[in-house]
């Protein structure tokens, strides 16, 4: 007998939805800034990037800024409140990183997810393997299910995204 | 009713989402995951698993209580596994990559065998030199504290999904979609009543994050079970390939389906003995 009549693979069949893209809206700005700062008054110290900045951005943190504007706020206590964006591989991420007044990263939320995928899900033929049922669930589901298993999502463009913030914090606002 | 919330941080490595019906309790939980991500970061020089690395062969390390677990629970599902899950040769297997990295205390990896790793009271050792990669179990594990934490905080409902490995409870099934890694095309949809599913995925060249070997012509494996630990764990047997996967699917009752290279979908079953 071999080791392999041990188990059995049965064949199922899918669901034939499309995939959700998943995009999610968690929190708006000012949800953030009452979450990071509670009942403190955040003055804007918008600012744009000169070519000579954006350099220095680079080589300290060896990522480029994706916009010219830097979208940052001081807080009363004197901490900071910096919003930006990153396009990862599959990923559109809007997030906010507040800053103790010393620099030192204090919290990190995520503001908004976009997937960026599309083409795939329309692909009839790949879709037509499967016929319409489910695994393990007698619940009919919608189209917008937000709770995803399968997605091997890495958060490393959000690392050095906080790499080129800390940059653009030292080089714009360390000296208030 | 209360107000869904949902909230995400860049945590584990990956995005975790926790939803909620109260703001404490969706603090509380993120809290617990950072506590995880703190202790068993193997990027972190100082963290219990980096220590594990540069000198559990020298001496017995002392851990957290929950770094002790996770290693407990790994070399329950080792043995179960025949070594199909093994955290040491995984180490030494993502060292030698470069996948995780050597801190400058830490020795090249020589014990390469879940048999060379002890725990015993908060105190690990190691054979010979040798390193550890919990990546396969430890994220599953954070969800399961998480989840512990919403409860003590009193909520009466909660999600936790750290990159796929998800649990929820409450007295309302939470639906979630399994997607193919490769396509992002929806394959299945499944209820999570307080329980747990995780869905692990190979590389598209083939080889396995946390797995020593490569994959057994699988592009994923999926496992429902009542808890994110285990269910994490077992998702590497089944991609293993190991002959003792249906085996380890009972002892914790859950269920699994993988889907191999041509894109075909199928359940684990036990074979059945014919009359």
């Amino acid at each position: 007998m071999s080791a392999r009549t041990f188990f059995r693979l049965v064949p199922i069949v899918a669901i034939a939805a499309p995939a959700a893209v998943h995009a999610t809206v968690y929190m708006s700005v000012e949800q953030a800034q009452q979450a990071m700062f509670p009942g403190e008054k955040l003055a804007p110290h918008f600012h744009q990037l000169q070519p000579a900045e954006i350099g220095a951005i680079r080589k300290a943190s060896g990522a480029s800024p994706l916009s010219k504007t830097v979208q940052a706020w001081k807080a009363q206590d004197g901490g900071w409140f910096m919003l930006d964006r990153v396009i990862g591989k599959h990923e559109f991420i809007t997030y906010a990183v507040a800053l103790n007044p010393d620099g030192a990263v204090k919290r990190v939320e995520i503001l908004e997810y976009r997937e960026t995928y599309g083409g795939e899900v329309r692909n009839a033929g790949w879709r037509q393997q499967f016929v319409g049922k489910k695994f393990g669930s007698t619940l009919q589901l919608g189209k917008d299910i937000k709770n995803i298993s399968g997605a091997t999502l890495s958060s490393r463009h959000i690392t050095d995204g906080i790499r080129r913030l800390l940059a653009t914090w030292q080089l714009l606002y360390r000296n208030g | 009713m209360a107000e869904r919330l949902t909230r995400c941080r860049p945590l584990l490595g990956t995005f975790v989402e926790i939803t909620g019906d109260e703001g404490a309790a969706i603090e509380a939980a993120f809290a617990a995951i950072e506590r995880v991500h703190e202790l068993m970061s193997a990027h972190q020089p100082d963290s219990d698993v980096s220590r594990i690395n540069c000198f559990a062969h020298e001496r017995a390390v002392q851990v957290h209580p929950w770094t002790a677990a996770v290693i407990e629970r790994a070399l329950y599902w080792s043995k179960q596994s025949g070594g199909a899950f093994d955290i040491v040769a995984a180490g030494a297997a993502a060292v030698d990559s470069g996948y995780l990295p050597r801190h400058s205390a830490q020795p090249k990896p020589e014990c390469r065998s879940w048999t060379g790793l002890r725990v015993a009271d908060c105190s690990v050792g190691i054979a010979a030199p040798g390193c550890i990669d919990i990546g396969g179990i430890a994220k599953g594990f954070a969800v399961d504290r998480a989840v512990d934490a919403m409860k003590a905080a009193g909520s009466q409902c909660g999600l936790v999904n750290a990159g796929g490995d998800i649990a929820g409870f409450g007295r309302q099934p939470w639906p979630v979609q399994v997607v193919e890694p490769a396509t992002r095309q929806a394959v299945a949809n499944v209820a999570v009543v307080n329980g747990a599913v995780a869905t692990s995925s190979v590389q598209p060249d083939g080889s396995a994050p946390h797995l020593p070997m490569r994959s057994a012509g699988l592009r994923s494996a999926t496992v429902c079970a009542p808890n994110a630990t285990d269910a994490d764990a077992l998702t590497k047997v089944l991609l293993s390939g190991s002959p003792l996967a249906a085996i380890c699917l009972e002892l914790v009752e859950a269920r699994a389906f993988v889907i191999d290279d041509s894109g075909s979908i199928a359940a684990i079953e036990r074979q059945r003995r014919a009359a």
